[in-house]
């Protein structure tokens, strides 16, 4: 059969005619979400810029709107966040690790397995439920930074135990192989191979499970975080014996959400204000912290080459 | 394990069948070549037929043409398709015979060359006749190229034990002659000559057995050359009959 | 065969051959209810190579992964038979072995180069800290040592906190050599060493396996029929599971017994 130039030619350019439709599709697509997301945050900006000042950071809440900082907020998040991270890495990983190397395949596994996922689903309101009757009212924490610290550190825990197994998953079978052919112990496979290398996967998963806590609301209204706070919980480092307290665990507290969702219910557009640039700070928060998750992925992904 | 007939084949690669095969049948054609010189040979030493010898002499070229190609054949098999097992002993068999046939046809020119010398001789006595040794030599080289073309052991076995004849009878040749020799000095340079065309004929013998050897090493595996036949009969049938299925 | 050909190849073989580092006697493995392996009874010889060649999925890296007991790693094998390891006699297949005892003694060498993602200094120096060595000085000479007989210290030894993986394909599974041969170990598994390896790659690694033969006893997994008839001393043919014939190289390459083996050898297979 002879070779039909033209057929061909004429096959090729509908193809390429339809590849020009989907290219132009998937960048209008792509240019509704960005374009969203920009105006909103041009709309901060434009609202809040004026607040944005060092006094704004540095004052605490008053009922004189020009007065108003963010100070007690931004600790208390800073604060809850570190109990979060301290408690939610540990049992995170671990949790990955044992699921992955040590847990057998059966079907207790394989339903623990399912229900880790779903968790992940399930609305923050109802850790909020949890927390109060486990954390605040059970074990007697009550409102206070260590409560709203571990009920974060749940709700963040399924992101942590998926992304450990998933980077887990990703080293290759022929590693582990060549550890044990060495005559290496389960637990010296996993603690000089295993955690080493998917430690980029690890932390690219815990901050961005922080970078979900941070700005979860529902839960820390429920266990009682206040809105008004105008002092900062105890210092961790004092000046007389012992020099460690964990009095700021116990401590009233807000965080930087409650903050917001406090000014915006006032009425005067002063708040309001302060509303727009306490948001610009949670956002700028969050995308450097997801910047950092890319960040470290990508130094990983260059030193370890599967 | 023993190689059958038909064991040659059966590759994956037909093309390789295809080149066993080839070489072969051109083995067996050199051998049909040769055999038709032997015979002439022998014809024209008999006959006198001095314009026959020529034509023997002439036909050796195409002799050595065939053992160049087929030596070439078998490197060429050996670089492409480093045979193993029974695929190399044939191409160690099929080199090694070429080399005895080559020189078959070397002897068998040398027979020619007698006959042209002796047309230049006075006989002097009636020459004693090489027919019966010749067509024995020639029928040895025939079997033991049948005996490769049907991959048959036994038939290689009687071939080492014939070629007994051939060495028979050269003696006697060679006894009669010298004896010529002695009584009459007129007749030596006649007389060298026939012994030579008949020694020609008897290392046509050893020739034949070389090749049968091949044979048996090809199909069984052993090397019998320099084993005496009693030995090496044993170690053949010994082989055959003790021979455990292996498929 | 009926009769296990394993055994009486294995007989008759061991009466000429020189002494034996390990022995597999009526060896059967089984995935689950899948049975991989058939009665399969072959010696190791101490100091030599042996190479098992035979068809995809003839059993052949089974096999030998039975030797550091790899297959312990995945649920549902099960073993059945002896590998009694010489100079102590014990059978390492036996329940109340521990299988990190076994492959302390044993080093193996996969089909794909997989150095560890860490530099070439600590892929070599790993087996030697599983081991507890603590001590820098030892290690390193044991590095050096480990890296010159596997044929790769003149090419690494200004680079040894290099990451293994800018190494060429060649030099990692030297490399993964020297990371085995760092830990002294009696027996040398190799798992088609060669089979992502470029043709001068691949003659480099059997030029060191051929000096290696001198420190440690070898057994070679190959698909590559040239490869064991160069390298080895002894081969095995294995066919679905079973051992089919085992013996001298040179007379398994020039006259095999079985016509099974002939026809793989020869390309007739199939």
């Amino acid at each position: 059969m002879a070779y039909d130039a033209q057929a061909v030619r004429r096959l090729v350019v509908r193809g390429k005619q339809w590849d020009k439709v989907f290219v132009i599709a998937g960048l209008l697509c792509l240019m509704v979400g960005v374009l969203t997301l920009a105006l909103l945050l041009a709309g901060l900006i434009h609202d809040g810029a004026g607040r944005l000042n060092w006094e704004f950071f540095s004052n605490f809440p008053s009922r004189r709107a020009e007065r108003a900082g963010i100070l007690s907020a931004m600790v208390g998040s800073s604060l809850t966040m570190l109990v979060t991270a301290l408690a939610a890495i540990p049992l995170g990983i671990a949790a990955g690790v044992y699921l992955e190397e040590y847990a057998r395949r059966n079907w207790v596994t394989e339903i623990i397995e399912i229900n880790v996922t779903n968790l992940a689903g399930v609305p923050s309101i109802v850790y909020g439920l949890l927390a109060l009757s486990l954390f605040v009212y059970g074990m007697g924490f009550g409102q206070s930074i260590l409560s709203a610290g571990l009920t974060l550190a749940l709700l963040i825990l399924p992101v942590i135990i998926v992304s450990t197994r998933e980077a887990i998953r990703a080293i290759p079978g022929t590693i582990r192989e060549g550890a044990y052919a060495l005559g290496s112990t389960r637990w010296q496979t996993v603690r000089d191979h295993v955690v080493p290398y998917s430690t980029g996967g690890i932390l690219t998963g815990v901050i961005i499970g922080l970078a979900r806590a941070i700005g979860e609301t529902a839960p820390i209204i429920t266990i009682g975080a206040l809105t008004f706070i105008a002092f900062l919980p105890p210092a961790p480092l004092g000046g007389e014996f012992p020099f460690i307290s964990f009095e700021w665990l116990r401590s009233p507290f807000t965080v930087m959400p409650i903050q917001m969702f406090n000014w915006l219910s006032r009425p005067q557009a002063a708040f309001q204000e302060n509303a727009a640039a306490a948001g610009v700070v949670l956002v700028v928060m969050t995308l450097l912290m997801n910047a950092a998750a890319i960040w470290l992925r990508a130094r990983y992904r260059k030193r370890i080459k599967w | 394990m023993t190689l059958g007939k038909d064991d040659i084949g059966h590759h994956i690669s037909q093309q390789y069948n295809q080149e066993l095969e080839n070489l072969r049948s051109h083995v067996l054609h050199m051998g049909g070549v040769v055999e038709r010189q032997i015979a002439d040979a022998i014809t024209a030493l008999e006959d006198g037929d001095t314009q026959l010898a020529a034509s023997v002499v002439g036909g050796d070229l195409q002799v050595n043409a065939l053992e160049l190609n087929l030596d070439e054949e078998c490197s060429r098999i050996l670089a492409r398709r480093q045979p193993a097992a029974g695929d190399l002993r044939l191409i160690f068999a099929v080199i090694k015979t070429v080399t005895d046939l080559e020189r078959i046809g070397d002897q068998a020119e040398r027979v020619a060359r007698t006959v042209l010398e002796l047309a230049n001789v006075e006989p002097g006595r009636s020459r004693p006749t090489m027919r019966h040794m010749g067509d024995l030599a020639r029928r040895l080289l025939n079997k033991a190229l049948d005996a490769f073309a049907r991959m048959d052991v036994a038939a290689a076995l009687e071939v080492e034990r014939e070629d007994l004849a051939v060495d028979k009878e050269y003696e006697a040749i060679l006894r009669q002659l010298m004896t010529y020799m002695m009584e009459d000095p007129r007749t030596i340079t006649w007389a060298l000559n026939l012994i030579w065309a008949a020694r020609a004929l008897e290392r046509i013998g050893d020739h034949s057995k070389n090749i049968a050897e091949y044979l048996i090493y090809l199909v069984q595996g052993k090397d019998v050359r320099h084993v005496s036949i009693e030995e090496r009969e044993r170690q053949v049938q010994g082989d055959m009959s003790g021979q455990a299925p292996t498929a | 065969m009926d009769i296990s050909a394993g055994v009486i190849a294995a007989q008759t073989a061991n009466a000429g051959m020189p002494p034996l580092k390990a022995q597999a006697s009526e060896l059967e493995f089984f995935y689950g209810d899948v049975q991989a392996l058939k009665r399969v009874s072959m010696p190791v010889a101490a100091n030599r190579v042996t190479a098992l060649i035979g068809p995809s999925g003839c059993g052949k890296s089974t096999f030998l992964r039975c030797f550091n007991r790899m297959h312990d790693l995945y649920d549902g094998s099960r073993y059945s038979g002896q590998i009694v390891f010489q100079p102590d006699g014990i059978d390492i297949l036996d329940r109340s072995v521990d299988p990190i005892e076994v492959r302390m003694r044993i080093g193996m060498v996969f089909q794909k180069p997989n150095p560890f993602p860490k530099s070439i200094f600590e892929n070599v120096a790993y087996g030697l800290r599983v081991r507890g060595e603590r001590s820098r000085r030892v290690m390193a000479e044991k590095v050096e040592m480990a890296l010159r007989d596997a044929s790769l210290w003149d090419e690494v030894s200004d680079r040894l906190d290099d990451m293994a993986f800018n190494l060429s394909g060649g030099q990692q599974q030297r490399l993964c050599i020297a990371r085995a041969l760092a830990t002294e170990p009696e027996l040398m598994l190799f798992d088609e060493p060669t089979s992502a390896l470029d043709p001068i790659a691949t003659a480099n690694i059997e030029e060191l396996i051929h000096r290696l033969k001198d420190k440690v006893t070898i057994l070679i997994v190959t698909h590559n029929m040239q490869q064991a008839a160069r390298v080895s001393d002894y081969t095995a043919f294995m066919y679905l599971g079973e051992l089919v014939e085992f013996g001298d190289t040179n007379l398994i390459f020039t006259n095999p017994k079985s016509k099974r083996t002939e026809d793989y050898i020869t390309g007739r297979y199939g």
